[in-house]
């Protein structure tokens, strides 16, 4: 049984990311999820929400190596929030406060891209559950090429292997 | 029973069918699995009752097929019998969920089963919740148009999955978003970004008998329509954020409610600012009467249209949720604030890494009412800020400290007060004060550990000879190890113990296997009786003791 899954996992690699799906921005405005693209570079898509544990260290982690990454490979990361009602007013001030979206200091040289996904549509439209966190790898066309469930330390250098396999 | 084998059938058509085509016909085909198991026996001490089935078991899964702006879905599920703590008319399988889409930049069209929300959800708010065994989607027609960059408008009509049944009462709705920015030229590079929303649901049922309070002879003339409106405006300036909804809602005389034909108004406000290091927030809430449900006979939690979550901090610890709030309906006044800050490294108290410093607290009260009658009448009168029974407050400290590369500690101090009135119970108050440490530790490239202690010091007692028969009651001493191995294991065990009132040691083992999007998860011990809460909306878990599972995956 865990083969025929693994094996389905495979399958819908190469899938493309669901363009029509509504998101909002931290400043409250409404986009479609077709904003997540980075000129023909690779992309990661990593959902989280302000109340998980393993998403805070995930994100955490990847801060402190983000403008590394940034500079070797181009990429570029969109954090998706399913913070619902109850703590989706949270999310810009954790995602401020980390360092994680850009206020305008120059203490790091690149920011995560933050969106909210607050009743979960585009989490949906991805095949999650509700338990993030949940990674992405996605290529310059536009098609998932990678993705994993969960966070363990040591996970984001397998990430990011991922995003450098898609320069070779 | 043939039906059952019918739709069995159809599923299996259906997803050999969308596998076989993907590629063929240009389109993708996605899903996710989800599987989760329990057995459970006999324990008189902590209250877990024996399962004469051996397994329950809950099974989904959904299969997505996408062919550019064209999707088609659909879900099935098995409740073979439902786990512990479900509602047992779930029992059964089938297909839960089907839609068709179109979505593309101007339009969006839903037909078949669906999930929307308007605002924050106050007036309307489909969602599932797989884990409170909660799915209010919609089956019927939903429409998003944005005629213009700025403008969004959704309609949408429908009636609410309960269970394997559809409630009788018709829901429609209409909402604009407009944001002032992309829509008002002058404003588009304005430092100053503004969002103004606005809907309007309405629900229709048919007209049934319930009698009067003051005449049990006569019946309640019942409203067949009953409607709902809310306003809001998100307003963002650099550092700050304003965020507020306002809603009422007509005459809806519900058992919820008690059949009164009081309106219901809510309103809810959050105001924050924050930058690298520093997070501020208030956040202000009003409820009265605004329990909406598509169908007025049904209580429980099944059925409702909106969404009113908890105010308070919402937080994961298992110490810090034993006594979860329980949003309000009927009517509540609540505050929280929150300050987050965090000193700098090469600083007294930032140290080599940085420190960050919250503080939190919340309190939340009844209206302060003026009873005017029963079924049938007004109910009862309220102001706006009055404050009638206290039902929470809670204040707490976190300190969160990188001691060295491979070591991060948190603690907590938290004090708690819980009215049992928030359940349902008889009121009163507990008085809580728990601590929390927790400690990462990453050993090494391939291993990492996770510590938590929890303690928790309550005036609450377990004593069922006099009546108090709450088993999260009295002081406990909690601990939690995991270890990681590599990314792809792990290993945990943890208990839970009341130390002095004998309701309970609740030690339990787990291990798991992630690979990729599948995740296995195995786990045996004794399960605590108590509330399981997402945003405030809580379902009752019975105390279990014996083996659980849980396969996941999505491709």
């Amino acid at each position: 049984m865990l083969g025929l899954l693994m094996a389905g996992t495979l399958m819908a690699q190469g899938a493309k990311l669901p363009e029509g799906v509504t998101l909002r921005t931290l400043d409250g405005k409404n986009v479609q999820s077709s904003v997540i693209q980075n000129d023909g570079k690779p992309v990661i898509i990593s959902f989280w929400a302000t109340w998980c544990g393993p998403c805070m260290l995930e994100l955490k982690t990847i801060r402190e190596q983000y403008d590394e990454w940034v500079e070797e490979t181009g990429v570029k990361m969109f954090i998706v929030s399913i913070d619902d009602a109850r703590t989706a007013a949270r999310v810009k001030g954790v995602a401020e406060k980390q360092g994680w979206s850009d206020t305008g200091d120059d203490e790091f040289k690149h920011y995560y891209e933050v969106l909210l996904d607050s009743n979960r549509e585009f989490a949906t439209a991805l095949n999650i559950g509700q338990d993030p966190p949940h990674t992405f790898v996605i290529n310059g066309k536009g098609e998932i090429v990678w993705q994993h469930k969960g966070y363990q330390p040591g996970a984001e250098d397998e990430l990011i292997e991922q995003v450098r396999n898609l320069l070779k | 029973m043939k039906n059952k084998r019918l739709l069995l059938s159809a599923l299996a058509c259906i997803v050999s069918g969308v596998a076989g085509a993907q590629g063929i016909m240009g389109g993708h085909v996605t899903g996710n699995i989800q599987l989760d198991g329990q057995m459970s026996h006999a324990d008189s001490v902590i209250g877990a009752e024996d399962v004469p089935e051996h397994l329950k078991l809950n099974a989904r899964a959904d299969i997505l097929y996408t062919n550019g702006d064209f999707s088609a879905g659909l879900r099935f599920e098995a409740y073979q019998t439902p786990l512990l703590g479900f509602n047992a008319q779930y029992t059964g399988q089938g297909i839960a969920h089907y839609f068709v889409s179109y979505k593309a930049k101007r339009i969006s069209v839903t037909a078949g089963h669906f999930y929307e929300q308007f605002g924050s959800g106050m007036i309307l708010r489909a969602y599932e919740d797989r884990y409170l065994g909660l799915d209010n989607a919609l089956l019927g027609l939903n429409v998003t148009l944005r005629p213009v960059d700025g403008l969004t408008v959704k309609a949408l009509a429908g009636k609410q999955r309960v269970y394997w049944d559809y409630g009788n009462g018709l829901v429609r709705g209409l909402d604009a978003e407009a944001d002032l920015n992309s829509l008002v030229k002058p404003l588009s590079d304005s430092k100053l970004h503004m969002t103004l929303g606005a809907g309007f649901v309405s629900k229709y049922e048919e007209e049934e008998s319930i009698p009067s309070a003051a005449d049990p002879a006569s019946r309640l003339n019942l409203p067949l329509n009953v409607g709902a409106a809310a306003v809001r405006l998100n307003i963002d300036y650099g550092h700050f954020t304003l965020q507020s909804e306002y809603a009422r809602k007509g005459q809806d005389p519900s058992k919820i409610n008690d059949y009164i034909y009081r309106p219901g108004e809510a309103l809810m406000v959050n105001m924050s600012y924050s930058r690298r290091g520093l997070s501020a927030s208030l956040q202000a809430k009003h409820i009265d009467n605004m329990g909406f449900k598509s169908v007025r006979s049904q209580a429980g939690e099944m059925l409702f249209i909106n969404y009113l979550p908890a105010i308070n901090k919402q937080y994961t610890y298992a110490s810090l949720t034993m006594f979860p709030y329980v949003t309000q309906v009927n009517g509540e006044n609540g505050l929280q604030g929150e300050v987050a800050y965090r000193f700098k490294k090469g600083t007294l108290l930032g140290g080599k890494y940085g420190t960050d410093v919250t503080l939190n607290a919340s309190t939340i009260y009844g209206l302060d009412t003026v009873q005017v009658g029963g079924a049938g009448t007004e109910g009862y009168t309220a102001s706006w800020l009055g404050l009638g029974q206290h039902y929470f407050t809670d204040a707490s400290l976190e300190v969160e400290k990188k001691l060295s590369k491979k070591l991060t500690l948190t603690a907590i101090y938290c004090y708690q007060e819980f009215n049992p009135a928030v359940e349902g119970e008889e009121p009163g108050l507990y008085h809580n004060h728990i601590v929390v440490g927790d400690l990462h530790w990453r050993v090494d490239k391939k291993h990492s550990l996770h510590f938590k202690a929890e303690w928790m010091g309550s005036d609450s007692r377990y004593a069922p000879d006099e009546g108090l028969t709450d088993r999260r009651a009295g002081d406990w001493l909690m601990g939690f190890v995991e270890w990681s191995i590599g990314t792809h294991w792990f290993l945990s065990a943890s208990d839970q113990y009341a130390y002095n009132d004998g309701t309970g040691n609740y030690p339990s083992i787990a291990v798991g296997y992630t690979q990729g999007t599948t995740r296995l998860q195995v786990g045996y011990g004794k399960q605590r009786e108590g509330l399981l809460c997402i945003g405030g909306v809580c379902r009752p878990v019975p105390a279990s003791n014996g083996l659980t599972f849980s396969l996941s995956t999505s491709f």
